[in-house]
Protein backbone atom coordinates (compact mmCIF):
# COMPACT_ATOMS: atom_id res chain seq x y z
CA UNK A 1 0.00 0.00 0.00
CA UNK A 2 0.91 3.63 -0.22
CA UNK A 3 -0.63 7.01 -0.16
CA UNK A 4 1.06 10.27 -0.92
CA UNK A 5 0.42 13.21 1.12
CA UNK A 6 1.59 16.78 0.08
CA UNK A 7 2.23 18.95 3.44
CA UNK A 8 1.31 22.39 2.40
CA UNK A 9 0.38 25.86 3.33
CA UNK A 10 0.45 28.67 0.98
CA UNK A 11 2.51 30.66 3.28
CA UNK A 12 6.18 30.79 4.50
CA UNK A 13 8.00 29.46 7.77
CA UNK A 14 4.33 28.33 9.22
CA UNK A 15 6.09 25.05 10.40
CA UNK A 16 5.45 22.42 7.11
CA UNK A 17 8.88 20.84 7.43
CA UNK A 18 9.25 20.55 11.22
CA UNK A 19 5.26 19.30 10.44
CA UNK A 20 6.48 16.58 7.92
CA UNK A 21 8.96 15.10 9.68
CA UNK A 22 7.02 15.19 13.18
CA UNK A 23 4.32 13.54 11.37
CA UNK A 24 6.61 11.52 9.45
CA UNK A 25 7.90 10.26 12.70
CA UNK A 26 4.89 8.99 14.35
CA UNK A 27 3.21 7.69 11.70
CA UNK A 28 6.82 5.50 11.34
CA UNK A 29 5.52 3.33 13.92
CA UNK A 30 2.97 1.94 11.98
CA UNK A 31 4.05 2.56 8.50
CA UNK A 32 7.21 2.70 6.63
CA UNK A 33 7.74 6.48 6.11
CA UNK A 34 9.25 8.30 2.78
CA UNK A 35 9.97 12.13 3.36
CA UNK A 36 10.97 13.63 -0.06
CA UNK A 37 12.17 17.75 0.07
CA UNK A 38 10.05 18.65 -2.77
CA UNK A 39 9.98 22.08 -1.57
CA UNK A 40 12.97 22.18 -4.38
CA UNK A 41 13.12 25.96 -4.57
CA UNK A 42 13.57 26.41 -1.00
CA UNK A 43 14.69 23.43 0.11
CA UNK A 44 15.34 23.20 3.99
CA UNK A 45 14.41 19.77 5.09
CA UNK A 46 18.06 19.06 5.41
CA UNK A 47 18.64 21.24 8.01
CA UNK A 48 16.12 19.65 10.35
CA UNK A 49 17.84 16.60 9.68
CA UNK A 50 21.65 17.52 9.87
CA UNK A 51 21.70 16.34 5.99
CA UNK A 52 23.31 19.83 5.42
CA UNK A 53 26.11 17.78 3.85
CA UNK A 54 24.35 15.28 2.15
CA UNK A 55 26.39 14.10 -1.02
CA UNK A 56 23.27 13.08 -3.27
CA UNK A 57 20.44 14.64 -3.19
CA UNK A 58 16.52 15.78 -4.66
CA UNK A 59 18.36 18.52 -6.84
CA UNK A 60 20.81 15.60 -8.21
CA UNK A 61 18.00 13.85 -9.79
CA UNK A 62 16.19 16.44 -11.32
CA UNK A 63 19.02 17.27 -14.00
CA UNK A 64 18.16 15.97 -17.10
CA UNK A 65 21.44 14.36 -17.70
CA UNK A 66 21.60 12.84 -14.07
CA UNK A 67 23.78 9.73 -13.03
CA UNK A 68 22.12 8.93 -9.48
CA UNK A 69 19.97 6.76 -8.76
CA UNK A 70 17.23 7.56 -6.78
CA UNK A 71 18.92 5.34 -4.27
CA UNK A 72 21.73 7.52 -3.64
CA UNK A 73 19.68 10.38 -2.39
CA UNK A 74 18.02 8.20 0.26
CA UNK A 75 18.78 8.59 4.26
CA UNK A 76 17.87 5.94 6.67
CA UNK A 77 17.87 8.83 9.62
CA UNK A 78 15.34 8.81 12.77
CA UNK A 79 13.15 5.71 11.52
CA UNK A 80 12.69 7.47 8.36
CA UNK A 81 13.85 7.21 4.65
CA UNK A 82 14.69 10.71 4.27
CA UNK A 83 15.11 12.44 0.80
CA UNK A 84 16.18 15.69 1.14
CA UNK A 85 16.99 18.22 -1.69
CA UNK A 86 20.37 20.54 -1.70
CA UNK A 87 19.93 24.27 -1.81
CA UNK A 88 22.36 25.23 -4.48
CA UNK A 89 20.74 27.80 -6.74
CA UNK A 90 22.35 27.38 -10.43
CA UNK A 91 21.32 23.70 -9.93
CA UNK A 92 17.65 24.48 -9.52
CA UNK A 93 17.78 26.62 -12.42
CA UNK A 94 19.26 23.52 -14.00
CA UNK A 95 16.61 21.15 -12.68
CA UNK A 96 13.98 19.98 -14.42
CA UNK A 97 10.86 19.91 -11.87
CA UNK A 98 9.02 17.41 -14.15
CA UNK A 99 11.51 14.49 -13.43
CA UNK A 100 9.59 14.60 -9.49
CA UNK A 101 7.38 12.85 -10.80
CA UNK A 102 9.29 9.64 -11.31
CA UNK A 103 11.31 10.13 -8.71
CA UNK A 104 8.20 9.71 -6.74
CA UNK A 105 7.00 7.00 -8.74
CA UNK A 106 9.89 5.25 -7.79
CA UNK A 107 9.80 5.91 -4.62
CA UNK A 108 6.11 4.85 -4.15
CA UNK A 109 6.99 1.40 -5.47
CA UNK A 110 8.58 1.00 -2.10
CA UNK A 111 6.90 2.61 0.96
CA UNK A 112 3.72 2.96 2.90
CA UNK A 113 3.37 6.67 3.51
CA UNK A 114 5.43 9.44 0.86
CA UNK A 115 4.92 12.58 2.85
CA UNK A 116 6.31 15.88 0.49
CA UNK A 117 7.30 18.49 1.61
CA UNK A 118 6.08 21.52 -0.20
CA UNK A 119 6.82 24.78 -1.08
CA UNK A 120 5.07 27.95 0.19
CA UNK A 121 4.72 29.24 -3.00
CA UNK A 122 2.24 28.72 -6.10
CA UNK A 123 3.48 30.77 -8.30
CA UNK A 124 5.66 28.06 -10.38
CA UNK A 125 5.25 24.42 -11.77
CA UNK A 126 7.86 23.34 -9.50
CA UNK A 127 5.77 24.34 -6.19
CA UNK A 128 2.60 23.45 -7.50
CA UNK A 129 3.24 19.70 -8.73
CA UNK A 130 3.58 17.82 -5.02
CA UNK A 131 -0.21 19.30 -4.93
CA UNK A 132 -0.54 17.83 -8.37
CA UNK A 133 1.26 14.61 -7.60
CA UNK A 134 -0.21 13.41 -4.18
CA UNK A 135 -3.36 12.27 -3.61
CA UNK A 136 -4.39 13.87 -0.64
CA UNK A 137 -2.98 17.16 1.32
CA UNK A 138 -2.15 18.09 4.59
CA UNK A 139 -2.44 22.15 5.12
CA UNK A 140 -0.48 23.51 7.86
CA UNK A 141 -1.54 26.81 9.17
CA UNK A 142 -1.06 29.27 12.15
CA UNK A 143 -4.34 30.79 13.61
CA UNK A 144 -3.87 33.94 11.60
CA UNK A 145 -6.21 35.47 8.79
CA UNK A 146 -3.34 35.65 6.07
CA UNK A 147 -2.33 31.89 7.31
CA UNK A 148 -5.90 31.24 6.88
CA UNK A 149 -6.27 32.73 3.86
CA UNK A 150 -3.19 31.06 2.08
CA UNK A 151 -4.44 27.69 3.33
CA UNK A 152 -7.96 28.28 1.83
CA UNK A 153 -5.91 29.28 -1.53
CA UNK A 154 -3.90 26.00 -1.34
CA UNK A 155 -6.60 23.81 -0.69
CA UNK A 156 -8.04 25.31 -3.53
CA UNK A 157 -5.08 25.07 -5.98
CA UNK A 158 -5.36 21.32 -4.67
CA UNK A 159 -8.83 20.23 -5.35
CA UNK A 160 -8.52 21.54 -8.97
CA UNK A 161 -5.90 18.89 -9.70
CA UNK A 162 -8.48 16.47 -8.05
CA UNK A 163 -6.09 16.58 -4.64
CA UNK A 164 -8.48 16.55 -1.61
CA UNK A 165 -7.63 17.55 2.26
CA UNK A 166 -6.72 14.82 4.17
CA UNK A 167 -6.72 17.15 7.54
CA UNK A 168 -5.41 20.63 8.74
CA UNK A 169 -3.07 21.20 11.21
CA UNK A 170 -2.92 24.89 13.83
CA UNK A 171 0.73 25.09 14.48
CA UNK A 172 2.30 28.08 16.82
CA UNK A 173 -1.06 28.12 18.67
CA UNK A 174 -0.57 30.59 21.64
CA UNK A 175 -4.41 30.58 22.56
CA UNK A 176 -5.92 27.62 23.53
CA UNK A 177 -9.43 28.94 24.67
CA UNK A 178 -9.90 30.59 21.38
CA UNK A 179 -8.47 27.56 19.23
CA UNK A 180 -10.88 25.35 19.45
CA UNK A 181 -13.61 27.66 18.29
CA UNK A 182 -11.32 28.54 15.51
CA UNK A 183 -10.60 24.32 14.97
CA UNK A 184 -14.19 24.16 14.49
CA UNK A 185 -14.94 27.53 12.51
CA UNK A 186 -12.31 25.93 10.04
CA UNK A 187 -13.96 22.72 9.72
CA UNK A 188 -16.58 24.40 7.56
CA UNK A 189 -14.84 25.31 4.82
CA UNK A 190 -11.38 22.66 4.83
CA UNK A 191 -12.07 19.06 3.48
CA UNK A 192 -10.38 17.14 6.57
CA UNK A 193 -10.69 17.54 10.10
CA UNK A 194 -8.56 19.17 12.37
CA UNK A 195 -6.15 16.45 13.03
CA UNK A 196 -4.47 18.68 16.19
CA UNK A 197 -3.35 22.14 17.02
CA UNK A 198 0.23 22.26 17.89
CA UNK A 199 1.43 24.49 20.59
CA UNK A 200 4.04 27.58 20.03
CA UNK A 201 7.20 25.80 21.25
CA UNK A 202 10.57 26.62 22.62
CA UNK A 203 11.62 22.59 21.93
CA UNK A 204 10.21 22.96 18.09
CA UNK A 205 12.87 25.91 17.82
CA UNK A 206 15.38 24.07 19.76
CA UNK A 207 14.82 20.83 17.52
CA UNK A 208 15.80 23.16 14.55
CA UNK A 209 18.97 24.74 15.74
CA UNK A 210 20.05 20.93 17.02
CA UNK A 211 19.34 20.11 13.09
CA UNK A 212 17.29 16.98 14.24
CA UNK A 213 13.17 16.56 13.50
CA UNK A 214 11.34 17.45 17.31
CA UNK A 215 10.32 13.92 18.14
CA UNK A 216 14.04 13.06 17.64
CA UNK A 217 14.97 16.32 19.70
CA UNK A 218 12.28 16.44 22.19
CA UNK A 219 9.86 13.47 22.31
CA UNK A 220 8.18 14.47 25.73
CA UNK A 221 7.01 17.79 24.60
CA UNK A 222 3.88 19.01 24.28
CA UNK A 223 4.47 19.79 20.47
CA UNK A 224 5.68 16.03 19.98
CA UNK A 225 2.40 14.81 21.79
CA UNK A 226 0.09 17.12 19.92
CA UNK A 227 2.07 15.31 16.53
CA UNK A 228 1.34 12.33 17.71
CA UNK A 229 -2.52 12.60 17.98
CA UNK A 230 -2.59 14.69 14.68
CA UNK A 231 -0.91 11.73 13.01
CA UNK A 232 -3.23 8.81 14.94
CA UNK A 233 -6.12 11.10 13.47
CA UNK A 234 -5.22 10.88 9.89
CA UNK A 235 -6.73 7.67 8.08
CA UNK A 236 -4.08 6.92 5.60
CA UNK A 237 -5.37 5.60 2.71
CA UNK A 238 -4.51 2.53 1.14
CA UNK A 239 -3.47 2.57 -2.41
CA UNK A 240 -1.73 -0.15 -4.58
CA UNK A 241 1.75 0.78 -5.36
CA UNK A 242 1.42 -0.42 -8.94
CA UNK A 243 -1.38 1.88 -9.48
CA UNK A 244 0.07 4.83 -7.70
CA UNK A 245 3.30 4.60 -9.39
CA UNK A 246 1.51 4.17 -12.63
CA UNK A 247 -0.45 7.43 -11.96
CA UNK A 248 2.55 9.40 -11.49
CA UNK A 249 4.53 8.35 -14.45
CA UNK A 250 1.91 9.03 -16.87
CA UNK A 251 1.10 12.27 -15.41
CA UNK A 252 0.78 14.47 -18.53
CA UNK A 253 3.20 16.80 -17.59
CA UNK A 254 5.16 18.70 -20.66
CA UNK A 255 8.37 19.73 -21.08
CA UNK A 256 9.42 22.66 -18.27
CA UNK A 257 9.15 26.03 -20.38
CA UNK B 1 -7.69 70.77 17.62
CA UNK B 2 -10.20 70.28 14.85
CA UNK B 3 -11.89 66.36 15.54
CA UNK B 4 -11.54 64.14 12.46
CA UNK B 5 -14.40 61.56 12.61
CA UNK B 6 -13.89 58.28 11.13
CA UNK B 7 -17.34 56.68 11.76
CA UNK B 8 -17.83 56.80 15.11
CA UNK B 9 -14.66 56.95 16.31
CA UNK B 10 -13.76 61.05 17.07
CA UNK B 11 -10.32 61.43 16.73
CA UNK B 12 -8.93 65.24 17.21
CA UNK B 13 -6.93 66.13 13.86
CA UNK B 14 -3.18 64.85 14.60
CA UNK B 15 0.45 65.94 13.24
CA UNK B 16 1.44 63.41 10.40
CA UNK B 17 4.85 61.40 11.45
CA UNK B 18 4.66 58.79 7.91
CA UNK B 19 2.87 59.00 5.13
CA UNK B 20 2.66 56.16 2.47
CA UNK B 21 3.91 53.71 4.04
CA UNK B 22 3.01 49.76 4.44
CA UNK B 23 1.33 48.47 7.55
CA UNK B 24 3.71 46.95 9.01
CA UNK B 25 6.01 50.16 8.30
CA UNK B 26 3.58 52.18 9.84
CA UNK B 27 3.44 49.78 13.20
CA UNK B 28 7.27 49.77 13.33
CA UNK B 29 7.19 53.30 13.60
CA UNK B 30 4.39 53.55 16.05
CA UNK B 31 6.42 51.18 18.42
CA UNK B 32 9.53 52.58 17.67
CA UNK B 33 8.89 56.19 18.97
CA UNK B 34 5.78 55.09 21.86
CA UNK B 35 3.66 56.78 19.36
CA UNK B 36 -0.25 58.41 20.94
CA UNK B 37 -1.78 58.56 17.95
CA UNK B 38 -3.70 57.19 14.46
CA UNK B 39 -2.91 55.22 11.63
CA UNK B 40 -5.42 55.71 8.88
CA UNK B 41 -4.81 52.24 6.44
CA UNK B 42 -6.19 52.62 2.79
CA UNK B 43 -6.15 49.24 1.31
CA UNK B 44 -4.98 49.11 -2.13
CA UNK B 45 -7.09 46.08 -3.23
CA UNK B 46 -9.77 46.34 -5.57
CA UNK B 47 -11.74 43.65 -3.45
CA UNK B 48 -11.32 46.26 -0.44
CA UNK B 49 -13.55 48.67 -2.70
CA UNK B 50 -10.94 51.22 -0.79
CA UNK B 51 -12.67 51.61 2.28
CA UNK B 52 -10.49 52.90 4.89
CA UNK B 53 -10.23 52.14 8.03
CA UNK B 54 -8.69 53.97 11.39
CA UNK B 55 -5.65 51.89 14.44
CA UNK B 56 -5.16 54.40 17.19
CA UNK B 57 -1.71 53.60 19.48
CA UNK B 58 -1.27 54.66 23.28
CA UNK B 59 2.83 54.32 24.05
CA UNK B 60 2.86 52.84 20.58
CA UNK B 61 0.97 49.46 20.90
CA UNK B 62 -1.74 49.61 18.67
CA UNK B 63 -5.29 49.95 21.55
CA UNK B 64 -8.55 50.56 18.82
CA UNK B 65 -9.78 50.12 15.17
CA UNK B 66 -12.82 50.83 13.22
CA UNK B 67 -13.48 50.25 9.32
CA UNK B 68 -15.77 51.60 6.76
CA UNK B 69 -16.39 48.27 5.76
CA UNK B 70 -17.27 45.19 7.22
CA UNK B 71 -19.51 41.92 6.92
CA UNK B 72 -22.31 44.13 8.76
CA UNK B 73 -21.68 47.62 7.08
CA UNK B 74 -18.82 49.24 8.98
CA UNK B 75 -17.11 47.59 11.62
CA UNK B 76 -14.79 47.98 15.09
CA UNK B 77 -12.39 46.18 16.88
CA UNK B 78 -11.40 42.72 15.97
CA UNK B 79 -14.24 43.02 13.11
CA UNK B 80 -12.59 45.64 11.74
CA UNK B 81 -9.31 44.22 11.55
CA UNK B 82 -10.97 40.86 9.86
CA UNK B 83 -11.85 43.83 7.37
CA UNK B 84 -8.77 45.51 7.21
CA UNK B 85 -7.06 42.15 6.63
CA UNK B 86 -7.56 42.07 2.85
CA UNK B 87 -4.16 40.53 0.74
CA UNK B 88 -2.58 43.02 -1.03
CA UNK B 89 -0.40 46.18 0.09
CA UNK B 90 -2.00 49.50 2.09
CA UNK B 91 -1.28 52.85 1.91
CA UNK B 92 -0.87 53.88 5.42
CA UNK B 93 -0.80 57.81 6.69
CA UNK B 94 0.52 57.59 11.03
CA UNK B 95 -0.36 60.66 13.01
CA UNK B 96 0.68 61.33 16.37
CA UNK B 97 -1.15 63.37 19.46
CA UNK B 98 -0.23 64.65 22.11
CA UNK B 99 0.00 61.83 25.67
CA UNK B 100 -3.51 61.35 26.33
CA UNK B 101 -5.73 62.74 24.01
CA UNK B 102 -6.88 59.38 23.16
CA UNK B 103 -7.73 58.42 26.33
CA UNK B 104 -11.72 58.98 26.26
CA UNK B 105 -11.93 57.17 22.59
CA UNK B 106 -9.94 54.34 24.62
CA UNK B 107 -12.59 54.05 27.16
CA UNK B 108 -14.46 52.58 24.45
CA UNK B 109 -14.22 48.51 24.54
CA UNK B 110 -16.40 47.67 21.53
CA UNK B 111 -13.59 49.07 19.42
CA UNK B 112 -10.37 47.81 21.32
CA UNK B 113 -8.30 44.97 19.92
CA UNK B 114 -5.48 42.59 21.29
CA UNK B 115 -2.28 44.25 21.10
CA UNK B 116 -0.39 41.84 18.72
CA UNK B 117 -3.04 41.54 16.47
CA UNK B 118 -2.77 43.75 14.05
CA UNK B 119 0.81 43.04 13.30
CA UNK B 120 -0.32 39.33 12.99
CA UNK B 121 -3.55 39.92 10.71
CA UNK B 122 -2.89 42.68 9.10
CA UNK B 123 1.28 43.18 8.65
CA UNK B 124 1.81 38.98 8.71
CA UNK B 125 4.82 39.73 11.13
CA UNK B 126 4.52 37.47 13.96
CA UNK B 127 8.02 38.70 15.65
CA UNK B 128 6.33 42.28 15.43
CA UNK B 129 3.41 41.22 16.99
CA UNK B 130 5.44 39.34 19.93
CA UNK B 131 7.77 42.19 20.51
CA UNK B 132 4.71 44.47 20.74
CA UNK B 133 2.72 42.48 23.09
CA UNK B 134 5.67 42.40 25.24
CA UNK B 135 5.54 46.32 25.14
CA UNK B 136 1.49 46.06 26.07
CA UNK B 137 0.57 46.88 29.65
CA UNK B 138 -0.68 43.77 31.23
CA UNK B 139 -4.71 44.63 31.52
CA UNK B 140 -4.27 44.73 27.06
CA UNK B 141 -2.67 41.39 26.57
CA UNK B 142 -5.13 39.53 28.53
CA UNK B 143 -8.15 41.16 26.71
CA UNK B 144 -9.66 37.70 25.86
CA UNK B 145 -13.26 37.43 23.36
CA UNK B 146 -13.64 36.32 20.04
CA UNK B 147 -10.51 37.02 17.32
CA UNK B 148 -10.05 38.77 14.16
CA UNK B 149 -10.14 35.72 12.97
CA UNK B 150 -13.35 34.26 14.14
CA UNK B 151 -14.82 37.05 12.66
CA UNK B 152 -12.81 36.33 9.24
CA UNK B 153 -14.31 32.79 9.71
CA UNK B 154 -17.94 34.17 10.25
CA UNK B 155 -18.18 35.83 6.55
CA UNK B 156 -19.23 32.89 4.46
CA UNK B 157 -18.92 35.05 1.44
CA UNK B 158 -16.00 36.65 1.54
CA UNK B 159 -14.63 32.86 2.31
CA UNK B 160 -16.26 32.04 -1.06
CA UNK B 161 -14.63 34.91 -2.76
CA UNK B 162 -11.25 33.73 -1.69
CA UNK B 163 -11.63 30.07 -3.20
CA UNK B 164 -13.49 31.73 -6.06
CA UNK B 165 -11.00 33.42 -6.93
CA UNK B 166 -8.07 30.72 -5.98
CA UNK B 167 -10.43 28.33 -8.13
CA UNK B 168 -10.09 30.62 -11.36
CA UNK B 169 -6.12 31.62 -11.05
CA UNK B 170 -5.19 27.60 -10.57
CA UNK B 171 -6.91 26.92 -13.64
CA UNK B 172 -5.98 29.69 -15.49
CA UNK B 173 -2.19 29.11 -14.52
CA UNK B 174 -2.46 25.39 -15.27
CA UNK B 175 -2.94 26.00 -18.88
CA UNK B 176 0.37 28.45 -18.50
CA UNK B 177 2.21 25.41 -17.36
CA UNK B 178 0.81 22.80 -19.37
CA UNK B 179 -1.14 21.30 -16.13
CA UNK B 180 -4.35 21.75 -17.71
CA UNK B 181 -4.28 17.15 -18.56
CA UNK B 182 -4.05 17.29 -14.80
CA UNK B 183 -6.83 18.76 -13.62
CA UNK B 184 -10.19 17.02 -12.12
CA UNK B 185 -13.69 17.67 -13.08
N1 LIG C 1 5.15 24.89 17.14
C1 LIG C 1 6.22 25.69 16.97
N2 LIG C 1 6.62 26.51 17.98
C2 LIG C 1 7.68 27.33 17.80
N3 LIG C 1 8.42 27.39 16.72
C3 LIG C 1 8.08 26.60 15.68
C4 LIG C 1 6.97 25.72 15.74
N4 LIG C 1 6.88 25.07 14.56
C5 LIG C 1 7.89 25.53 13.80
N5 LIG C 1 8.62 26.45 14.47
C6 LIG C 1 9.81 27.17 14.01
O1 LIG C 1 9.45 28.02 12.95
C7 LIG C 1 10.45 28.06 11.97
C8 LIG C 1 9.87 27.65 10.62
O2 LIG C 1 9.48 26.29 10.70
P1 LIG C 1 9.59 25.34 9.44
O3 LIG C 1 10.95 25.42 8.85
O4 LIG C 1 9.10 24.01 9.84
O5 LIG C 1 8.53 26.06 8.52
P2 LIG C 1 8.27 25.88 6.96
O6 LIG C 1 6.82 26.13 6.77
O7 LIG C 1 8.80 24.60 6.49
O8 LIG C 1 9.10 27.07 6.39
P3 LIG C 1 9.49 27.34 4.85
O9 LIG C 1 8.26 27.90 4.23
O10 LIG C 1 10.59 28.32 4.96
O11 LIG C 1 9.90 26.02 4.27
C9 LIG C 1 11.56 27.13 12.46
O12 LIG C 1 12.55 27.87 13.09
C10 LIG C 1 10.86 26.22 13.44
O13 LIG C 1 11.71 25.75 14.44
MG1 LIG D 1 10.15 24.13 4.94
Amino acid sequence: MVEALAVASGKGGVGKTTSTLALGMALADEYDVTVVDADTGMANLCFHTGLADANTTLQDLLLDDADATVEDAVYERFGLSLVPCGTSLSAFREADPTLLREVVAELAADTDVLLLDSAAALGSQSAVLPLVLADRTVVVLQPTIPSLSDGLKVQEYARSYGTETAGVLFNRVRDDEAIDRVAEQAERYFGGPTLATIPESDAARAARRAGEPLLAHAPDSDAAAAYRRAAGRLEIQDGDEGAVADRFRSAVIPESP
Amino acid sequence: MSETAVGELDLPRGTLVRSRVGVAGALEAALSRDLTGYARIEPDSLLADGDPGVLTFADGVPVAAYCERGAKGDSRGVDALAALAVPGPCTVELYELPAGSLDRVHEQPSFTVPPGAPAEELADDATLAERTRERAPEEATDRGGASALESFLEDEERIAAIQEEARAEAEKRAAEWGLDGELGE
